[in-house]
């Protein structure tokens, strides 16, 4: 090969791999990270990218040479030279992609025992996935429950997932940590923001008919208010006040009107005049509206359509279930 | 080399019995009885369950679920190729009754009905399994079309939540299991005799048998869409246990797979058995051509592998209709159980849709770059590397599924190994490119335009395959756009690789040239345009198997959308291209690529019997600028070869 062939295709390979990197580094290709295993992982992609540019560039670089270089003129119908192989290519091609895949997984399973060790001071939250809504108990708050995900800031959090029915999986992009809940196990996921903020919670396996609709939100406070609002919480569903702590964690008035909780969700049936479905129904008011609750499709009232309202609000502990029962049912007078 | 034309009408009588009348017409092998026989059939399905429900006191004693799975998708499709006649021959021979004599009046394609016979011969079956898995892989492309409709705008515009999921599932099946296999398996059965010098496969009757088992799990799995409740609509994964408490529609799939399934593994085993028995003379192992060996290792991995997708599918139907519990964990049943025997057939899969385009790329770069392979012996041992590795790393589809988690880094360390048999044939193609005299027609173009994506589809494998990155986009669009550069990039570009060099052999006639490149460049820019953005997509946090996403990916799915309706278009001129071509294009000379692999050195289309004179294999596949170097002589070459004649018939 001549010297000027080869300066031809080194240019040809820096331009490409210019432009690569230019495409890799201009263009965000990653969402902001907001938690230390995010941060981890960003690292190995970064490396995975610095390989994939290098490959990328030579194979480019070679391709595009030959097209112009060995194109076959209109009149030419000789053969090329009979090379049949070279062994010394061989073997550097062979061994140059052994070192550069050791070295990623090397990156790789360092990085996932970090992701995965759960240090001693933790936090753990039980989360549910059913059909199409997702849940999370805090057994430091005396098992409070809400819909949408309360993190303390800097602190490892160890999510325990369960799933009722199917198979859901929760992961929130910015976390970059991803685990399914599987019916008839617990998997675990463990998460560290460094970041306040809001989250979106995203169900990535299929899951049915509502799968895109399966959506929360991950919430990062400071230590301090997030110890203030667990305290509160905690404390919401205990005493005096306990159904109207228990209507606003669970997210109730988003899809309900009720007025003694000042909502106005037009989702589901209207919660204020419920003695009259109950009669509808034909069930007494405390059994209805409990049933209604734990199996929502047992009775669905006229003009609302089965399947929407999520059946997760049945692993409710029991204390929280009755204080949201008698707040329904005395239409807001809190026991 | 001038091509001996012998009238093989008159060496054997190829007229068949002559033509039927009255009772002969309903009792002949054909469409007529096929019809009264798979209504007959259905029946004693229908009758079948209801007599055991019965006599078991079930109610209800007429129930759909199981009438439909034994009456409509078992025993029906069976009386249907009874009727057509895929089973005469052996049933004749099971009764003791005289079997027909051979009168090879199933052998050769003399008018366009005979294609929508049972005909055993491997060139006519070829045409066949290529034609309808083209007709396949139309239908799902406008499935596609309906969902990135769908998808152009955030929210519901089209089509509700469930069709949506059915829409998905069933191009994802259509895909892969009646078009990118059969397809290959297609191009394979036309090619593979010629090229070992072979007069046909070795079991032609299980040949015909396979071809028309397509068909009907094709029309299964569309059919779906007619039942209540809809199509199936869980992924062509099926997850359990979403499939097990989906409608009616999902055991569509499962038994669909069945015969999908089936037609593979006899296809498969008909290969081995050609490939290991039936080489011409001196077609050792090591001067088979690349094609030859990749179907030689894609028919290990289906014989292997596919039993097991028939088995996860076996036990998630058992699960719906006969209330058994593999996977239901209320009663000990495991549900990753199913993900990890369904991946063990599904990543092998993989390479069932790879292994043969790599053969398709290696014939053709080889005879249009006018050089040899460039490391031929380590082309074949890297196909036989993947195999192994192939079946080693199952379990990287379930990094985040909750497996045990030690299991994650021997995965991961596998799957990267695979990255280094496919890097040497990369680099061996661009190594057979180097100093060549490249010629870019239309196959050329499809085959470079394999090499460059699939690399980029590799290198997304790469992320893919480290575990903390995957935990990261699993199950997003990232996934998607990967998937999609390996399939479509890869099988499908090598697919049309292989359909544009291998048509005028097939039909005895050339494409149009100009419009074969108009459909490469229109397929490549419309793919990129298409699948490229969908990787930002997914790391950005969009889900895949959604019909609804966030509003702020908006903008990004109306220019996917756009693209995907335009990568649609391109294949109108694949189809325009190749009515015309086969109805009128011009007449094909026996080797217009000037290629040395056994199926060029023969009449376009081939004689019935493939070859007038058994060839005998002197030297490799690929000696292109050796001098004097020949793939194979024929016993006519030889007489002139012995008398120092050679030189003047070429």
């Amino acid at each position: 090969m001549r010297r000027g062939s080869l300066f031809q295709l080194i240019l040809i390979g820096v331009l490409i791999g210019a432009a690569v990197s230019a495409v890799a580094l201009l263009i965000p290709w990653l969402p902001p990270s907001a938690s230390v295993e995010r941060g981890r992982i960003d690292i190995v992609f970064w490396i995975v990218t610095a390989i994939c540019i290098g490959i990328f560039a030579i194979v480019f670089a070679v391709s595009i040479f030959s097209y112009m270089r060995f194109r076959a003129r209109p009149d030419d119908d000789s053969d090329g030279p009979p090379i049949h192989g070279h062994t010394g290519l061989e073997i550097a091609w062979t061994a140059v992609p052994t070192v550069l895949v050791v070295v990623i997984a090397v990156a790789s399973a360092v990085a996932l025992a970090k992701n995965d060790h759960i240090p001693a001071d933790h936090m753990t939250v039980e989360v549910t996935g059913q059909q199409f809504a997702w849940s999370f108990k805090y057994p430091a708050g005396g098992d409070v429950t809400t819909t949408e995900l309360r993190l303390p800031l800097n602190k490892s959090t160890e999510l325990k997932l369960h799933a009722l029915d199917v198979i859901h999986s929760f992961w929130v992009p910015q976390f970059g940590q991803k685990q399914d809940a599987v019916p008839g196990i617990t998997t675990h996921l463990k998460i560290t923001p460094d970041k306040v903020g809001r989250f979106p919670v995203i169900c990535t396996e299929l899951c049915g008919l509502g799968h895109a609709l399966m959506r929360s939100w991950a919430i990062v406070m400071k230590p301090a208010d997030f110890q203030k609002w667990l305290k509160q919480a905690k404390k919401g569903i205990s005493g005096p006040g306990a159904g109207l702590a228990v209507f606003n964690n669970n997210g109730c008035g988003g899809c309900h009107t009720f007025k003694p909780a000042s909502s106005k969700g037009t989702v589901g049936p209207d919660l204020d005049d419920l003695s009259a479905s109950a009669k509808k129904a034909g069930q007494p008011l405390e059994e209805f509206v409990r049933d209604s609750i734990v199996d929502p499709n047992a009775y669905v009232a006229p003009g609302y359509p089965p399947n929407v309202m999520p059946k997760t609000f049945g692993s409710l502990p029991k204390s929280q279930l009755d204080a949201l029962v008698q707040y329904l049912v005395t239409g807001g007078k809190q026991s | 080399m001038e091509i001996a034309h012998v009238d093989v009408a008159e060496r054997y009588d190829l007229d068949g019995p002559p033509p039927a009348s009255g009772w002969k017409l309903l009792t002949r092998p054909g469409w007529i009885r096929a019809a009264w026989m798979t209504a007959l059939f259905f029946g004693l399905g229908f009758g079948l369950v209801v007599l055991f429900r019965w006599w078991g006191n079930w109610q209800p004693i007429v129930d759909w679920q199981p009438i439909i799975v034994v009456a409509l998708l078992t025993t029906a499709p069976i009386g249907f190729l009874a009727g057509l006649g895929a089973f005469d021959y052996w049933i004749y021979w099971a009764l003791g009754k005289a079997t027909r004599p051979e009168d090879h009046s199933g052998h050769g394609a003399r008018s366009w009905k005979d294609y929508f016979r049972i005909n055993t011969d491997h060139k006519v079956i070829g045409v066949q399994y290529v034609t309808t898995t083209i007709f396949f892989f139309l239908i799902a492309g406008l499935l596609a079309m309906i969902m990135r409709a769908e998808l152009a705008q955030p929210g519901m515009q089209f089509v509700d939540n469930q069709s949506f999921n059915g829409l998905f599932s069933v191009h994802a099946s259509l895909m892969i299991f009646l078009f990118v296999i059969p397809a290959f398996a297609g191009l394979a059965n036309y090619v593979i005799p010629l090229m070992i010098g072979a007069p046909d496969m070795a079991f032609p009757r299980l040949n015909a048998l396979s071809f028309w088992l397509l068909p009907i799990a094709g029309f299964m799995m569309l059919s779906s869409f007619l039942v209540p409740g809809g199509a199936f609509a869980a992924g062509w994964t099926n997850y359990t246990t979403l499939s097990i408490h989906q409608p009616l529609g999902n055991v569509f799939f499962s038994m669909g797979v069945q015969w999908a399934g089936a037609s593979s593994i006899m296809t498969a085993l008909n290969f081995l058995v050609t490939i290991i028995t039936m080489r011409a003379p001196g077609m050792t192992f090591w001067r088979m051509p690349l094609l030859v060996w990749a179907n030689f290792t894609t028919s290990l991995l289906v014989v292997i592998a596919t039993p097991f997708i028939a088995g996860s599918q076996f036990f998630v139907m058992f699960d719906r209709v006969m209330h058994t519990h593999f996977f239901d964990p209320s009663a000990g049943g495991y549900v990753l159980g199913y993900q990890h025997i369904f991946w063990f057939y599904s990543h092998p899969a993989v390479y069932i849709m790879m292994l043969p385009g790599f053969g398709i790329a290696s014939e053709v770069i080889s005879v249009m770059a006018r050089k040899p392979i460039f490391g031929y012996r380590l082309m074949a041992l890297s196909l036989m590397a993947i195999l192994i590795l192939g079946f080693s790393v199952w379990a990287h589809h379930m990094f985040v599924s909750g497996m045990a988690s030690w299991l994650r880094v021997p995965m991961m360390i596998t799957t990267l190994l695979i990255a280094i048999p496919t890097g040497i044939k990369v680099f061996s193609w661009l190594a057979t490119l180097w100093d060549g005299r490249i010629n870019f027609s239309t196959p050329m173009l499809w085959a470079l335009g394999f090499v460059s994506m699939f690399v980029i589809g590799g290198l997304s494998g790469i992320y893919l395959g480290a575990v903390p990155i995957d935990i990261h986009v699993s199950d997003t669009y990232f996934v998607v756009a990967h998937i999609h550069y390996v399939l479509l990039g890869g099988s499908l570009f090598t697919i049309f690789a292989g359909i544009y060099y291998w048509f005028p052999k097939m039909t005895g006639r050339m494409y149009n040239e100009r419009l074969g490149k108009l459909h490469f460049w229109l397929t490549f820019i419309g793919f990129n345009a298409t699948f490229f953005p969908m990787h930002w997509l997914g790391l950005h946090g969009m889900p895949r198997r959604v019909a609804d996403y966030a509003p702020r990916f908006g903008d990004l799915n109306f220019v996917i959308s756009i693209a995907s309706f335009f990568l649609g278009a391109s294949f109108l001129v694949f189809v325009y291209n190749m009515i015309v071509s086969w109805a009128r294009g011009p007449v094909a000379e026996g080797n217009p690529w000037r290629a040395l692999t056994l199926e060029w050195q023969v009449s376009s289309p081939p004689p019935v019997f493939n070859f007038d004179e058994i060839p005998q294999v002197v030297g490799a596949p690929y000696e292109y600028g050796v001098v004097g170097a020949r793939h194979a002589v024929f016993n006519g070459d030889r007489a002139r070869v012995e008398a120092g004649d050679l030189e003047k018939v070429h």
